[in-house]
C-alpha cells in the first residue's frame, strides 16, 4: 500500500462527504466506502498472508513481517477513523449503539497502548540477544578455534538461552535472574542478582498481564449483525478487531510480561470476505504458538526461532568440543554461524525501526483516543 | 599485519632494526590522543616485535621454549585465581597489576604466535591454543571482577533535599468546594544539591577509587577483542542500579490503565514524585552515569554513549510513559498546576536531554521527550479551559448561607493565586489561545498605566477567569430572596476577589485600574446593602414637618414602635449575615451606625418630652451597642432579652 493510495481513499472519503451531504444518497455512499476499505483491508492481510515460511528476509513473523504488519495497521487505522470521523456530525457518533461501542473500543486503545510498551520492552530483549549471538559468531568464527573460544562461545550462548528462555511469569523474575548470570560462586556477590531483563524495567507495571489484556480486549468484540453490519458499527468492529489482532501478534512474536494463557482464538468473524486473509494468519499463528508455547521460549519471531535452534546447535557443539576438532564438524559449525551472523545482522538492521515503529503505534493510538474523545465531547448532549 | 610475519631472522643486523622499532612502536604507543584503530595496530605490532625479539636471541627451537616458559609463568598467575575464594582486585592492587601483567604477558603471546603461525608448527600450534585458552578464563575472569568491583564499589546517593520545589503550595481541588484557605499549607521547601537550580550536580555512582581499576580491565579486554563482554556486563550492573534507585526514589512502573484510573489525590503525588524524580533522574543520576561511562569508556568511540543509552533507555521510557499517560487522563481543572510542573521540569530538562543524548542512536529518546512535552503542554491548556467551564458552570440550588464568601471564590482565587509563578510557562502556552468571544469586556481598558505585565496573555485569561468568576457570583447572588443580602454577598466576594489579588502577585497583572473598578464595585454593594435595609428603618424617624417644633406623642410612639420592630427585625436577620473580613465589617458598622444612630439621636433629641416614656423602648447606646453584633454569622433576637 502506497501513501498514494491512502492519500486518494482518504480524498475521496473527504470529497463525498462534502458532497452529499444532504441525508438521502449519503447512506449508499457509505456502503461504497466501507467496502472499498474492506477490499484494501482483504489485499493487505492476503499479502501478509503470503509471506513465505522460510525466506531469510521476508518470512512470516520476522521482523522486517511484523514491520510491515505495522504499517498495515497505522494505515488501516487512519482510514477506519477517517470512515468514522472526516467530516461527520458529532452527534451521530454519540448515538446508540455508538455510544456503547465507541467507549469499548477507546479501552481497548488504552489496553492496547500498554502492549505496545510492552513489546518495546520485548524487543530491547530481543536486542539483548542479539549482542550475545554477536559474541557468539565473533568467538566461533576466530582462527585459529581452540577450546578458549569454545568457552568463550558456549558462555555466550548459555546467557543467551536463558535470556530467550524467559519465563515470563513475575513471579521468577528473581529466580532467573540469578540464574542468567554464571558467577554466584564467590561469597561477595551473593546478594546480587543479575539479569539484564528480569529486571524491573521489564515490567509494565506489577501484576499486569499480557495475556489478560488480550482477553480482556476480546471482550464484547462482536461483529455487528443484521442493518447494524453496514453502518457506523462495522468500522469500529473492524478497527477494534485489527487493534486486538495487531496486538495479539506482537505478544505471539515478542517477548512480554506474563503471556502464559494467552487465547489462540480471537473472534474474528469468518463469514465476511476480508477477514478471509486475516483468519488465515491467525490460524497459523494460533497453531504455531500452541505448538511452542509449553517449550517456554522466546515468541514466534522468526529470527529468535531461528536464532533459538542455531543457538541449541552450537551450545550442543560447545559443550563436546575438544581441540582440534573434526574437519567435518567445523565446517558444519562454520555454515551455522556464518547464519547465525545472518540473523544477527537483520536484528541490527530491523530491531530499532521496528521499535520505532511500535513507538509510533504508540502515539498514533494515544492520538487516535484523544480525536474521539474531543468528537464524543462535541457530540454530548449539553448538560 | 603482512608486513610482520616475515618469520624469524637470522641474522644479527635485524636485531637492532627490530630493536628499535619496537622502541620507536612502544614510544608511540604512549602517545595519548590516538585513534582507536592506529592503538590497535601499535599494540598488534608491539606484540609481533617482541615475539620476534624473543625468538632472535635463540633461533628457531629454543625461542618457542622461551615462549612456553613465559606462557607457564601467566598460567600459573592466571590459573592461581581459579581456585582463590578471593576476587583479585579485593586482594590489593598489586595482586591486580600482577593478574593485568600476566593477562597482558598472555595477550602479547597469543598475537605473536598467530603472527607466526604460518609455519604450520605442530609445537607452536599447541602453545597457542594453550595460551588461548589461559587467556579465555583470564577473560572470562575480568568479566567478573568488573561485576564484582561495580556492584561492590556502587554508591547510592541521598535523593532527600534535592530539587524540591520552592514555595509552592500543595493545593487540591475538591470538587464539593471545601475551603482550602484555612488548611495548614503543606509547603515542600529545601535546598537543592548545590544551591543552584541550573547546576549541575553529578556523584559519583560509583566510587573513584575504582575508575582507574574500572579503566584498566576495560582497556585490556577491548583491546583484546572482549569489548562486547565488557559491554554487556558493564550495562547489566549499571543498569539494575539505576532501577534500583529508581524503586529507592519510590516511583513505581505502572500501566497507563492504571495511571488513567487513579484518583486524584492518588494522581497528583505521583505527578508530584515524578516531577522530582525525574529532576534527580536526568539532572544527578544520568548526568552522574554518562560521566562514569565517558570516564571509564572515553577513548573507545561512540562505546561510551552506546553503554549510557543501554543503561537509561528504559528507566526513562517508563518515566515518559507515566508522562503520556497523565497528558492523555481526562483534563480536569485540578491537573492544571501539576501539568504545568510536569511541563515546566520537562522543558527545563530539554537542554540536559539534548546533551546526554546527542549521538544518533540517542535521538530516538530526544524525540521522545520533545514529544512528551508538547503533549503535556496540550494537556495543560485543556486544563485551563476545563478550570475555566468549571468556574462557570459551577452551580448551585440554594443561597449560600449568610452571605459570606463562597466556596468557589475562595478556591478559584487561591488556585489562581500560584499562576504567576507559572507565568512564563502560562504565557508560552496560551499565546494563541483566545479566552472567547464572551469575555470581550476582559480587554484591558487601561490608560497609561498598562505595563508589560497587565498586557500579557496570562494576565487576559486571568481577568478572564475572574469575570467568569463575578458572572457567576452574580447568579449565585439571585438565589436570595432578601436584595439587602444579594448585596452582602456581593459586597464580600467582590472584596476578597479584591484582596486576593492586592494581596499577590497577581497585582501585577491584574494591573491598578481592575483594582480601583472593583474596590468601586464592592463600595457600591456597601451603599445598595445601606439602602436596601436602612432607609425603611430610619424613614419611621424622619421628621414629616421639618417645620413644627415636635411630633404629637401618639405620632411619636407609633414612629417609636414601628422603629422598633423594624430594627429588631433587622437584628434579627442581620445577626445571622457574615461577612468574614473585620475590617470590612467594621467600616460598615460604622457607616451604618453613622446612618442609623445619628438619625435616632436626633430623632429622640426632637422628642426629648417623651422620652421617658415606656415606649421608647431601646436607647441610642443600646442601639449602637446592637449594631456591633450584626453580621456575625449566627442568629440572635433583640425581642427575648428585653420586656415589651
Amino acid at each position: 500500500m502506497t501513501g498514494t493510495d491512502q492519500s486518494s481513499f482518504l480524498g475521496r472519503i473527504s470529497i463525498r462527504r462534502n458532497q452529499v451531504n444532504a441525508m438521502e444518497g449519503y447512506h449508499e455512499q457509505e456502503i461504497e466506502d466501507l467496502e472499498l476499505f474492506q477490499k484494501q483491508l482483504s489485499d493487505r492481510f492476503a499479502e501478509l498472508l503470503s509471506a513465505p515460511d522460510d525466506a531469510p528476509t521476508e518470512a512470516f513473523l520476522s521482523i522486517s513481517w511484523i514491520r510491515k504488519l505495522l504499517d498495515v495497521f497505522l494505515c488501516c487505522e487512519t482510514e477506519c477513523k477517517a470512515i468514522l470521523l472526516m467530516e461527520r456530525d458529532a452527534a451521530q457518533i454519540s448515538k446508540p449503539p455508538l455510544d456503547r461501542l465507541i467507549p469499548e473500543l477507546l479501552e481497548r486503545v488504552v489496553k492496547a497502548m500498554d502492549i505496545c510498551n510492552a513489546a518495546t520492552n520485548g524487543v530491547e530483549l530481543v536486542r539483548h540477544c542479539q549482542k550475545l549471538a554477536e559474541i557468539t559468531v565473533s568467538a566461533l568464527e576466530q582462527k585459529p578455534f581452540g577450546e578458549g573460544q569454545a568457552r568463550r562461545a558456549k558462555k555466550a550462548l548459555v546467557s543467551l538461552m536463558s535470556a530467550m528462555h524467559v519465563d515470563d511469569k513475575e513471579s521468577s523474575v528473581q529466580k532467573t535472574a540469578e540464574r542468567s548470570w554464571s558467577f554466584g560462586r564467590r561469597s561477595g556477590n551473593k546478594d546480587r542478582h543479575h539479569g539484564h531483563y528480569r529486571s524491573l524495567s521489564w515490567q509494565v507495571a506489577k501484576h499486569w498481564s499480557a495475556s489478560k489484556q488480550i482477553h480482556a480486549m476480546t471482550m464484547n468484540l462482536a461483529a455487528p449483525r443484521g442493518p447494524e453490519a453496514s453502518c457506523l458499527p462495522a468500522p469500529v468492529y473492524i478497527l477494534s478487531l485489527i487493534i486486538v489482532f495487531v496486538m495479539w501478534v506482537l505478544i505471539a512474536a515478542i517477548p512480554c510480561q506474563e503471556r502464559s494463557g494467552l487465547t489462540t482464538h480471537l473472534p474474528i468473524n469468518k463469514h465476511v470476505n476480508w477477514t478471509h486473509s486475516l483468519a488465515g494468519i491467525h490460524d497459523k499463528i494460533g497453531e504455531e504458538w500452541k505448538k511452542k508455547e509449553k517449550k517456554g521460549m522466546a515468541g514466534l519471531l522468526y529470527e529468535m526461532q531461528k536464532m533459538e535452534k542455531l543457538g541449541q546447535s552450537l551450545i550442543e557443539f560447545t559443550d563436546s568440543y575438544q581441540f582440534p576438532g573434526e574437519k567435518e564438524k567445523l565446517d558444519e559449525v562454520a555454515a551455522q554461524v556464518a547464519e547465525l551472523a545472518e540473523v544477527c545482522r537483520r536484528m541490527d538492521e530491523g530491531l530499532v525501526p521496528l521499535q520505532m515503529l511500535i513507538r509510533e503505534a504508540f502515539h498514533r493510538l494515544v492520538r487516535n483516543r484523544t480525536e474521539f474523545l474531543d468528537v464524543l465531547e462535541q457530540g454530548a448532549p449539553v448538560v | 599485519m603482512d608486513g610482520c610475519r616475515s618469520g624469524v631472522p637470522t641474522y644479527e643486523g635485524d636485531l637492532h632494526v627490530v630493536a628499535a622499532a619496537h622502541h620507536i612502536v612502544k614510544a608511540l604507543g604512549a602517545t595519548k590522543n590516538l585513534s582507536d584503530d592506529l592503538r590497535k595496530i601499535l599494540i598488534d605490532l608491539d606484540s609481533h616485535l617482541s615475539m620476534i625479539t624473543s625468538n632472535i636471541d635463540s633461533k628457531g627451537g629454543r625461542g618457542l621454549v622461551d615462549v612456553e616458559e613465559r606462557l607457564d609463568l601467566a598460567e600459573r598467575k592466571i590459573m592461581r585465581w581459579e581456585t582463590d575464594p578471593m576476587m583479585i582486585w579485593d586482594s590489593g592492587p598489586k595482586e591486580a597489576s600482577d593478574y593485568l601483567e600476566a593477562v597482558d604477558e598472555t595477550g602479547k603471546l597469543v598475537d605473536g604466535l598467530r603472527g607466526l603461525s604460518v609455519h604450520e608448527n605442530r609445537k607452536q600450534k599447541e602453545i597457542l591454543h594453550r595460551a588461548m585458552n589461559i587467556f579465555q578464563t583470564a577473560m572470562s575472569r575480568l568479566e567478573e571482577e568488573l561485576i564484582h568491583i561495580l556492584v561492590r564499589h556502587g554508591q547510592q546517593f541521598e535523593p532527600k533535599n534535592m530539587y524540591s520545589r520552592s514555595i509552592r503550595k500543595d493545593i487540591v481541588y475538591d470538587e464539593s468546594f471545601v475551603s482550602v484557605e484555612d488548611e495548614p499549607t503543606k509547603e515542600t521547601s529545601s535546598q537543592n544539591c548545590s544551591n543552584d537550580e541550573s547546576g549541575e550536580c553529578i556523584v559519583d555512582l560509583v566510587h573513584a577509587d575504582v575508575i582507574p581499576d574500572i579503566k584498566s580491565i576495560a582497556k585490556v579486554m577491548f583491546t583484546s577483542n572482549y569489548g562486547p563482554e565488557f559491554c554487556e556486563a558493564f550495562i547489566s550492573v549499571q543498569k539494575e542500579a539505576l532501577e534500583q534507585y529508581f524503586s529507592f526514589l519510590g516511583t513505581e512502573n505502572l500501566s497507563i490503565e492504571d495511571v488513567l484510573k487513579m484518583e486524584w489525590t492518588c494522581l497528583s503525588s505521583k505527578m508530584n514524585k515524578w516531577t522530582w524524580s525525574m529532576k534527580i533522574i536526568v539532572r544527578v543520576y544520568l548526568a552522574s552515569e554518562k560521566q562514569l561511562c565517558d570516564q571509564v569508556l572515553g577513548g573507545l568511540g561512540s562505546v561510551s554513549s552506546y553503554c549510557f543509552l543501554e543503561i537509561s533507555k528504559a528507566t526513562i521510557l517508563c518515566l515518559l510513559n507515566f508522562g503520556e499517560a497523565v497528558a492523555m487522563g481526562p483534563h480536569r481543572p485540578e491537573k492544571l498546576l501539576r501539568l504545568l510542573d510536569m511541563y515546566e521540569t520537562l522543558a527545563d530538562l530539554l537542554r540536559d536531554i539534548d546533551t546526554l543524548f546527542s549521538e544518533e542512536a540517542g535521538s530516538f529518546i530526544q524525540l521522545q521527550f520533545h514529544e512528551l512535552l508538547e503533549r503535556l503542554g496540550e494537556s495543560a491548556i485543556a486544563a485551563f479551559k476545563a478550570f475555566r467551564v468549571a468556574i462557570s458552570s459551577n452551580g448551585s440550588l440554594y443561597p449560600f448561607a449568610g452571605g459570606g464568601v463562597h466556596p468557589l471564590n475562595k478556591y478559584v482565587m487561591n488556585y489562581i493565586r500560584m499562576f504567576p509563578e507559572y507565568w512564563n510557562t502560562l504565557n508560552l502556552l496560551l499565546k494563541n489561545q483566545h479566552p472567547g468571544v464572551a469575555d470581550q469586556v476582559t480587554k484591558p481598558d487601561y490608560g497609561p498605566d498598562t505595563s508589560l505585565l497587565t498586557s500579557c496573555p496570562m494576565a487576559y485569561h486571568l481577568r478572564s477567569i475572574t469575570s467568569c468568576l463575578e458572572s457567576n457570583l452574580h447568579k449565585k447572588s439571585q438565589l436570595y430572596k432578601d436584595e439587602a443580602l444579594q448585596h452582602i454577598f456581593l459586597m464580600n466576594n467582590i472584596h476578597y476577589l479584591v484582596q486576593k489579588v492586592k494581596g499577590s502577585e497577581l497585582r501585577l497583572f491584574f494591573g491598578d485600574e481592575w483594582i480601583r473598578k472593583h474596590n468601586a464595585m464592592f463600595q457600591q454593594h456597601a451603599m445598595n446593602y445601606e439602602r436596601a435595609t436602612w432607609s425603611s428603618v430610619v424613614s419611621f424617624l424622619k421628621d414629616n414637618n421639618p417645620g413644627s417644633s415636635s411630633m404629637s406623642k401618639s405620632t411619636f410612639k407609633e414612629r417609636c414602635k414601628g422603629f422598633s420592630i423594624a430594627f429588631e427585625e433587622v437584628y434579627k436577620t442581620q445577626t445571622s449575615w457574615s461577612i468574614p473580613d473585620p475590617q470590612l465589617r467594621e467600616d460598615l458598622r460604622i457607616s451604618t451606625s453613622l446612618k442609623v444612630v445619628l438619625a435616632y439621636r436626633t430623632f429622640l433629641g426632637r422628642n426629648l418630652a417623651y422620652t421617658d416614656d415606656k415606649c421608647v423602648k431601646h436607647t441610642v447606646e443600646h442601639v449602637e451597642n446592637s449594631l456591633l453584633d450584626l453580621f456575625g454569622g449566627s442568629s440572635r433576637s433583640l425581642r427575648n432579652s428585653r420586656r415589651w
